[in-house]
């Protein structure tokens, strides 16, 4: 992996009339990294990726794609990109077929083997009209086109969102194929289970801001452990211990389920050591949690709010 | 139970309808009565003398006068009310018309293309209940504007017209209005999509109005065939005639009865006519937007192409009557001489000639402003989103919509006067030469670009008030059609770059009014491409 990054925003601004969509998007994404994007709704992921296509203009910082400003130079850039938006709205006039075929002209591609074999692995029928098409058809058209398309960043926006949990995993196995032949992948998705499987890194926007970016193992250093214990001797410090969290009481004599900072565990677990232990399994922090963490309203916002 | 089943909750809809429309509604009845109400109260000083209402009345009865505005029934002596019930009842009436159908299909398919209709049946929603709820939307906006149709006469209070008249009247062309209203949720009914519906719509529209203009020139009485005819049939003034107005509402009912009966039958989102099967593969002559736009739009270019050829022949078809001075005088022939007689005769044709231009020309107009619109449509349904995210530049989709909008503008005015030109040549014994045409295709067309690129402009500038575009279209066809009947001022006239052009093929072509209109509108392209490309797109 080399140190120049293929996709590079900083402190990225959107505004809308007074509304600020986005605030402050910091992330980067190096070659032959498939990058995760998560976030709640409207905390700005549609709009960060449709800056990043030109199709919006940033308000303030700025956004390169393979070193090239993304709104000057956006269609130098889109040559390299395949994309699939979240929301997909096909001419209802026209078949599925044609619309795939005519994705890959648009980008100066031809309907090859592989788009063949996509439509058979998605089980697209590509001679029904669009205005026929259920979501997660008209799904499939826009991610057939694009993962036939020969480029070297592919952007999916929640790519999987109407597609039955096969044609998920055949989504999944493409684009862990793409990483394979050393593509980069920008994935915007709720289904974290997917992005856990697939991200080398995560970034978590919110409110319009990038909270945390970095690989799930970092990430779960900054998070809690749970831990479920079963002690000989009593344990009445233990709530009172820098870093513990949400202690409660289980059945059977002191045992407690519990939260620990994961910079507090060392101090945490020799405490509990010196008690005797008769059981302990420890759980380490899911995507979920994570999720939960940052998503939560009650959690302070980093300006304060 | 049953009526739940067909009809629950059509009150709500109706109040959402309501919202939601009002302010189209609202520019729509404005538009309409303020037309009728003024042009009534300009008729007046117009035609306040019975030497102007003679003149005017000699005038009507000329075919060319007949074709456009209907036949001339009223009697001597003529009044200033008789004289506004033959010219202006026609040409309303194409609004009133042209207002239902997009009402209709905007209340019908359009909500069921947009999906929401499915979430609205998903609720506790009588399956008729939304097309109740249109039915109920398009009989009060006709009520309303039937209304003050009414009202705005009594006010205007023509020198003779009276109280009876003046309701006949309005009353007639509510009911017009309405039949056709629901002609076009019958026509709903059939294609499966809004755009279909209104191709269908327009198509019922385009003979009926030819049939009529037919029967009109040959045999009046052969008009009660044609349901757009039925409104020349009401005899303002004079016998005060309701039987049309009772055909008006028969009509709409026996097309609401089916459309009822079709819409409780069909699966949502479904017509009568079946969606084919499309192509497995694009045709290698898909490339890009511009034959995007061309496998969109096809239909819509063809129809508009084959329309005003038909317009165009029609009107051509009674050239040889008007030609023919000596048929009404036969003194004339004696004293201007034969070939005197036809040079008198031919400038009788290229007179109408020159009104038939504008027509002409707002028909041509339409197709292109829609898709030059369509520019926007399409971004904001986001059929365009994606076709941004490949190499191609907002530029050169920008240019092939504005381009396609100009071609087909061109296109369809010439077809019209093509389809003019050869109906001539088969039907005068003396054809107005190919050279008249192309004047008035050279007069008109620079004026027509003006147009188009404001309306494209408005797409790269201010998106949202696009629809100004129509507005200002509306507004040449009016002024320039009806200026003269209604004396409108040289400076209101050109409002509209049409209003500069001379009357081709009457006065000579002026290069330097052409030359003008294409240097304005390559400025006004450049600074629409502008806009444009800095705009944020619809998300």
């Amino acid at each position: 992996m080399t140190n120049e990054p293929l996709l590079k925003v900083k402190h990225l601004q959107k505004r809308f009339g007074k509304f600020q969509a986005l605030r402050d998007v910091d992330f980067a994404i190096y070659p032959g990294e498939v990058f995760g994007f998560i976030g709640p709704n409207g905390a700005g992921k549609s709009t960060t990726i449709r800056v990043l296509l030109g199709i919006l203009r940033a308000s303030g910082g700025n956004a390169a794609i393979f070193g090239q400003d993304v709104w000057k130079n956006s269609v130098e850039i889109h040559k390299r990109i395949a994309y699939v938006p979240g929301d997909i709205y096909l001419w209802p006039n026209l078949s599925g077929g044609e619309i795939i075929d005519l994705f890959l002209k648009l980008n100066g591609e031809k309907h090859t083997k592989k788009t063949d074999a996509l439509i058979k692995r998605f089980e697209l029928d590509p001679r029904k009209k669009a205005r026929t098409y259920s979501k997660g058809n008209r799904q499939k058209v826009a991610l057939i086109a694009a993962l036939s398309t020969d480029a070297d960043l592919y952007i999916f926006d929640e790519p999987t969102s109407g597609l039955d949990p096969l044609n998920e995993q055949t989504f999944q196995d493409e684009v862990l194929a793409l990483k394979q032949q050393g593509k980069s992948v920008l994935l915007s998705s709720h289904i974290l289970s997917e992005v856990e499987k697939m991200c080398d890194r995560i970034g978590i926007i919110r409110e319009g801001r990038i909270v945390e970016t970095g690989t799930l193992a970092e990430m779960r250093r900054l998070t809690r452990t749970t831990i479920d214990v079963q002690t000989v001797e009593p344990t009445p410090e233990l709530e009172t211990l820098d870093g513990v969290h949400g202690m409660t009481m289980q059945s059977g004599t002191n045992h407690v389920n519990l939260a620990v900072d994961s910079d507090q565990l060392t101090a945490v677990m020799q405490y509990l050591t010196s008690h005797q232990l008769i059981s302990l399994t420890t759980t380490p922090p899911t995507l979920e949690d994570l999720f939960m963490r940052y998503y939560t309203a009650d959690q302070p916002t980093t300006d304060g709010k | 139970m049953r009526l739940t089943q067909l009809l629950g909750h059509t009150g709500l809809l109706i109040g959402l309808n309501f919202k939601r429309d009002w302010k189209k509604l609202l520019i729509w009845i404005v538009v309409l009565t303020g037309l009728l109400t003024m042009i009534a109260a300009k008729f007046d000083s117009i035609y306040g003398t019975q030497a102007s209402r003679d003149a005017i009345v000699k005038t009507l009865k000329m075919p060319a006068m007949v074709s456009l505005f209907g036949a001339f029934t009223a009697h001597a002596p003529y009044t200033t009310a008789k004289v506004f019930a033959t010219e202006m009842v026609v040409f309303i009436a194409i609004f009133m018309v042209i207002m239902n159908m997009t009402l209709a299909v905007a209340t019908t398919r359009g909500d069921e293309d947009d999906g929401l209709l499915e979430l609205i049946r998903a609720h506790a929603v009588g399956r008729l209940a939304p097309l109740c709820a249109g039915v109920v939307e398009l009989t009060v906006v006709n009520l309303i504007v039937g209304g003050l149709f009414g009202i705005g006469l009594q006010i205007a209070s023509l020198p003779g017209a009276d109280a009876a008249g003046n309701w006949v009247i309005a009353v007639g062309l509510a009911a017009l209005g309405w039949s056709f209203g629901m002609i076009t949720l019958l026509i709903a009914q059939v294609t499966n999509n809004a755009s279909g519906t209104t191709m269908l719509s327009y198509t019922v529209l385009g003979i009926m109005y030819v049939a009529r203009m037919i029967t009109d020139v040959s045999d009046p009485r052969l008009t009660w065939w044609v349901p757009f005819g039925w409104i020349e049939k009401i005899n303002a003034y004079q016998t005060n005639r309701w039987l049309p107005i009772g055909c008006y509402l028969l009509l709409g009912i026996i097309c609401l009865g089916v459309a009822a009966l079709l819409n409780s039958q069909r699966d949502l989102g479904a017509g009568l006519i079946a969606p084919r099967r499309g192509r497995s593969n694009a045709s290698a002559w898909l490339q890009g937007p511009v034959t995007l736009i061309w496998r969109q739009s096809r239909g819509l270019i063809v129809a508009w192409l084959i329309g005003n050829f038909v317009l165009g022949a029609s009107y051509a078809s009674v050239f040889s009557t008007i030609g023919d001075i000596a048929k009404s005088n036969p003194m004339i022939k004696q004293l201007l001489g034969t070939s005197a007689l036809a040079a008198a005769n031919r400038v009788v044709v290229k007179n109408f000639i020159a009104v038939l231009a504008i027509v002409m020309v707002i028909v041509a107009l339409i197709p292109a402003v829609q898709l030059m619109l369509k520019l926007v449509s399409d971004e904001q349904k986001g059929y365009l989103h994606q076709v941004y995210a490949t190499a191609t530049s907002r530029w050169y989709v920008w240019a092939s919509y504005t381009g396609w909008a100009m071609v087909t503008g061109m296109g369809v005015l010439a077809s019209g006067l093509v389809g003019m030109y050869l109906m001539g040549l088969a039907s005068m014994k003396d054809p107005i030469s190919w050279l008249t045409y192309w004047h008035v295709f050279l007069a008109y067309v620079p004026a027509m670009l003006v147009i188009i690129a404001v309306a494209s402009v408005l797409t790269g500038w201010l998106p949202k008030w696009r629809y100004l575009a129509w507005a200002w279209v509306f507004y040449g066809f009016f002024s320039l059609y009806l200026g003269n009947r209604i004396d409108l001022p040289k400076w209101a006239r050109r409002l509209t770059p049409l209003g500069f052009v001379n009357k081709v093929p009457i006065k000579a072509l002026s290069w330097s009014t052409n030359w003008w209109c294409l240097a304005l509108t390559i400025l006004i392209l450049v600074v629409a491409a502008i806009g444009y490309r800095r705009r944020d797109l619809a998300q």
